[in-house]
């Protein structure tokens, strides 16, 4: 916490119970215990599917390359310790890091004989870069037949584009989610500043490598998992396919509301902040009708149908402007709970920080990083109620596991290893 | 899509699955399951059935064409669980299923008679997957929730929109309800996998906000340490990368250019020949350009408001410089690569003959690929079917239940 942050959050946070975070971490009652995976891929896209693995009992091993490692290291926010960014300190959660050079022949014997005895293999090189060390499907597939391999990059592994450079925004934008965001008629504007994109691309490749393993399990096969990661942003999209194909319908930028429901959106309230507000149903409105003590609004000839409502938007949005714009947001917020209204504050960071709700769920998790203290990260998702994912530690060290998982797991000697490190393999 | 597969192939299959759930969130995990090969039993009120049916644009038949894509491969029943032989029906069924995927507002099944205590009794290996706005604990815990203000609360909304100007939406008002969805699935299949193992089941509680939430990045670590609140970046988030947004191109589209590091810098400066611009002195360095962000957006700003998206792109894409289209969704219907990699898939209706186009199912899975088998189901097209394989019940017994309203 902050010393400036606002006070109320440090009662809230020395009191949050983070059930996910702070029980020990129990091996036999980890759904993944037992499972091993190999992430050789660099930033986000990928590398949080494995991320997802290890918080449900996974052993992750992170090989990178002995010079640096992966850039996200060094993207976003600097902390005192070498090549660690908050980015990385918090996404590479229950990794160990293995350093080994794929440029090398030495490194590629070593990467295959990680490979053989891995269960899950996560890569996001371009299509064609595993390939020409070396390590293609095939390759691993004869190494490990049940292998099951995530490959993730910004427009999959076939198709014209497959060797394109990709990122988040990229992809995003060339998945269509990027076009939506903002007023109409105006500059689109990232859809938050987050990489959406990597994120949902790794969802679906976790979901991937789960059904994969059991499959693996069940057939003694491996297998690929290809995700573009514009092929994910564009999964979510609702029906705007469907719309287009059957009506040429484009949809087109909504600002801050939402064509098929009125009023839906943001509003500024008197001091400043905002308010989300989503009347989906007639029935809502007449809730909202009743908060802003104008239950008339919501009768049949005024505006209670929704059909009359997304005809008379400007109107019906104006009204509510007006009264959301009368009130501080914690009365408006109260006002619209009272009667069941769907609402809630478009928080900032530093609203979730002294929020109740955040802390009771233990969504702040408070991991200690050696070196640094205590780092703030957003705890497990999804709450298991018989095996909770758990963080054991933040992102590690560069090489802080290569001795132990070379000895260990490949039971490879002393002598090899000072060789190894000779020819900086490691 | 890949070669259709088989039912035999699906690697889901054996699996069945009861979607009790309305709208996107928790029906998309059975969505996600479907696809691969489970036998999703839709479950649904006598009386309308899911909302969902009727949010967005009407079909021929007259359910929305979100439901037609998103309920894919799903059965349908009707079903009344208040009343008393609805909830018994619903028990028998729950004796024979592996997952269970409900939306309902905390305390709703509780209230109903089919609370965790009672489902786990009737089958102590059910993995029940509840999807609420706000988790099924904590103090809100009450509160109704939807995606736009699980978007608000999870922290994404406040970052979308111009510095200090209105918050807007994030692209897509039901991102939350997907991205929970996901989330969703993932623990179920983890619970699944637990179950296999010891034959415990057990309950997958998630919430819209947390789903939202927990793909911000280092936004809380950052607070936290450092007490830096991201605000919202309009159309360039330069706090770590400069180059990195929306430029305007000459025909007035859109394009995405995304410098994460030097290298891509030097590629995009020859991408717009002007090598000098990436040399120590001028531009080469992140530091420098995050310093001096105004002056580097200006001139690619300049660079793209003088060609046409195509040219921009072309450029950009010789020197191997991360960039791409804004797609709407006329230009992904005209896109070489959603063609070849058969993102879009064309379905007809059975009944109505009406061709709906529908995303194809994601992730590719190259031994055991997801499919699409089925549109939407009409309400209650499967009613009878389901209760006569599943609980052996005959055509006196279905119609005593749909005349005393239970189905």
């Amino acid at each position: 916490m902050h010393p400036d942050g606002p006070t109320a959050g440090e009662s809230n946070l020395t009191a949050m119970a983070a059930p996910s975070s702070s029980s020990p971490p129990d091996a036999g009652r980890t759904p993944l215990a037992g499972v091993r995976v190999v992430d050789v891929g660099n930033f986000l896209a990928g590398p949080f599917a494995a991320t997802l693995l290890g918080e449900f009992g996974a052993e992750v091993i992170k090989v990178e390359h002995p010079e640096g490692g992966d850039p996200m290291r060094r993207f976003g926010t600097a902390t005192d310790l070498p090549d660690a960014t908050l980015k990385w300190l918090s996404e590479s959660r229950n990794k160990k890091s293995v350093t080994c050079d794929l440029l090398q022949p030495d490194g590629v014997q070593l990467f295959l004989k990680l490979v053989a005895k891995a269960d899950v293999l996560v890569e996001n090189f371009r299509p064609g870069v595993m390939e020409s060390w070396g390590l293609g499907w095939d390759v691993l597939h004869a190494a490990n037949p049940r292998l099951v391999m995530l490959r993730v990059t910004g427009y999959g592994q076939t198709g014209p584009y497959r060797r394109r450079a990709g990122f988040a925004h990229i992809a995003q934008a060339f998945g269509g989610l990027n076009y939506l965001a903002g007023f109409p008629g105006e500059t689109p504007v990232l859809p938050g500043t987050v990489p959406l994109g990597d994120y949902l691309a790794s969802l679906f490749g976790a979901i991937g490598v789960m059904i994969a393993l059991r499959h693996a399990q069940n057939t003694g096969r491996g297998q690929v998992i290809d995700v573009g990661i514009y092929e994910a942003v564009f999964r979510v999209l609702e029906e705007i396919a469907a719309a287009y194909g059957l009506h040429g319908t484009v949809r087109e930028r909504e600002g801050s509301g939402s064509f098929v429901a009125c009023p839906h959106g943001h509003f500024r309230c008197r001091n400043g902040k905002w308010i989300a507000i989503a009347c989906t149903t007639d029935k809502m409105f007449e809730r909202l009708a009743a908060a802003m003590g104008r239950p008339e609004l919501a009768s049949a000839e005024q505006y209670g149908p929704q059909r009359k409502r997304l005809a008379a938007r400007d109107e019906v949005n104006r009204i509510v402007t007006e009264w959301v714009g009368s009130h501080d947001r914690t009365e408006i917020l109260n006002m619209c709970l009272a009667e069941e209204v769907p609402a809630g504050k478009v928080n900032s960071i530093a609203d979730i920080f002294v929020d109740e709700h955040f802390a009771a769920r233990g969504n702040l998790a408070r991991v200690d990083a050696p070196g640094l203290g205590e780092v703030v990260v957003p705890g497990v998702v999804p709450r298991l109620s018989a095996t909770p994912g758990r963080i054991t530690n933040l992102g590690p060290a560069l090489g802080d596991a290569t001795q132990d998982v070379l000895t260990t797991l490949l039971g490879i000697g002393a002598d090899e290893l000072e060789r190894l490190r000779a020819l900086r393999v490691i | 899509m890949n070669a259709p597969p088989t039912v035999e192939t699906l690697p889901l299959k054996g699996l069945r699955v009861i979607d009790i759930a309305t709208v996107i969130a928790a029906p998309y995990c059975a969505t996600l399951l479907g696809e691969f090969g489970a036998d999703v039993l839709k479950l649904e009120h006598p009386d309308g059935g899911d909302a969902l049916r009727r949010f967005g644009t009407p079909s021929i038949r007259g359910d929305t064409l979100t439901w037609m894509s998103e309920a894919r491969n799903k059965r349908s029943m009707t079903i009344d669980l208040r009343t008393r032989e609805g909830a018994e029906v619903f028990k028998q069924l729950i004796a024979k299923t592996d997952v269970l995927c409900e939306n309902f507002r905390t305390g709703t099944l509780e209230k109903w008679g089919l609370g965790w205590d009672v489902l786990k009794a009737i089958n102590p290996g059910l993995v029940m997957l509840r999807v609420t706005g706000y988790g099924q604990t904590g103090p809100y815990k009450d509160r109704p929730g939807f995606a736009r203000v699980a978007h608000a609360v999870g922290g994404i909304a406040y970052l979308a929109g111009m510095p200090k100007g209105t918050p807007l939406t994030p692209g897509s008002t039901t991102l939350g309800d997907y991205m929970t969805g996901l989330y969703g699935c993932l623990g179920v299949l983890m619970a699944l996998r637990h179950k296999e193992q010891t034959g415990e089941g057990q309950t997958i509680d998630a919430a819209l906000y947390e789903s939202v939430f927990r793909c911000t990045e280092e936004l809380a670590p950052a607070f936290g340490m450092f007490g830096a609140v991201r605000e919202r970046a309009g159309s360039s988030h330069n706090d770590f990368a400069v180059p990195h947004g929306h430029f305007a191109t000459k025909d007035s589209k859109w394009v995405a250019i995304s410098c994460a590091t030097d290298l891509l810098f030097a590629r995009l400066a020859r991408a717009m020949d002007r090598p000098e611009l990436a040399t120590d002195i001028t531009y080469g360095n992140q530091k420098t350009r995050l310093e001096h962000r105004h002056d580097v957006n200006e001139i690619v700003r300049d660079w793209c408001g003088s060609l046409t998206r195509e040219e921009v792109l072309r450029r950009c894409y010789a020197t191997d410089t991360p960039a791409g289209p804004l797609n709407n969704i006329a230009d992904i219907f005209g896109d070489r690569q959603f063609h070849a990699r058969r993102n879009l898939v064309a379905m007809d209706a059975p009944d109505t003959g009406e061709q709906v186009i529908v995303p194809a199912p994601v992730p590719r899975l190259s031994e055991t690929p997801g499919s699409i088998r089925s549109l939407g189901p009409k309400l209650g097209e499967h009613t009878d079917e389901i209760l006569r394989e599943l609980l052996g019940l005959d055509d006196a017994q279905i119609a005593q239940l749909r005349e005393r309203k239970a189905i």
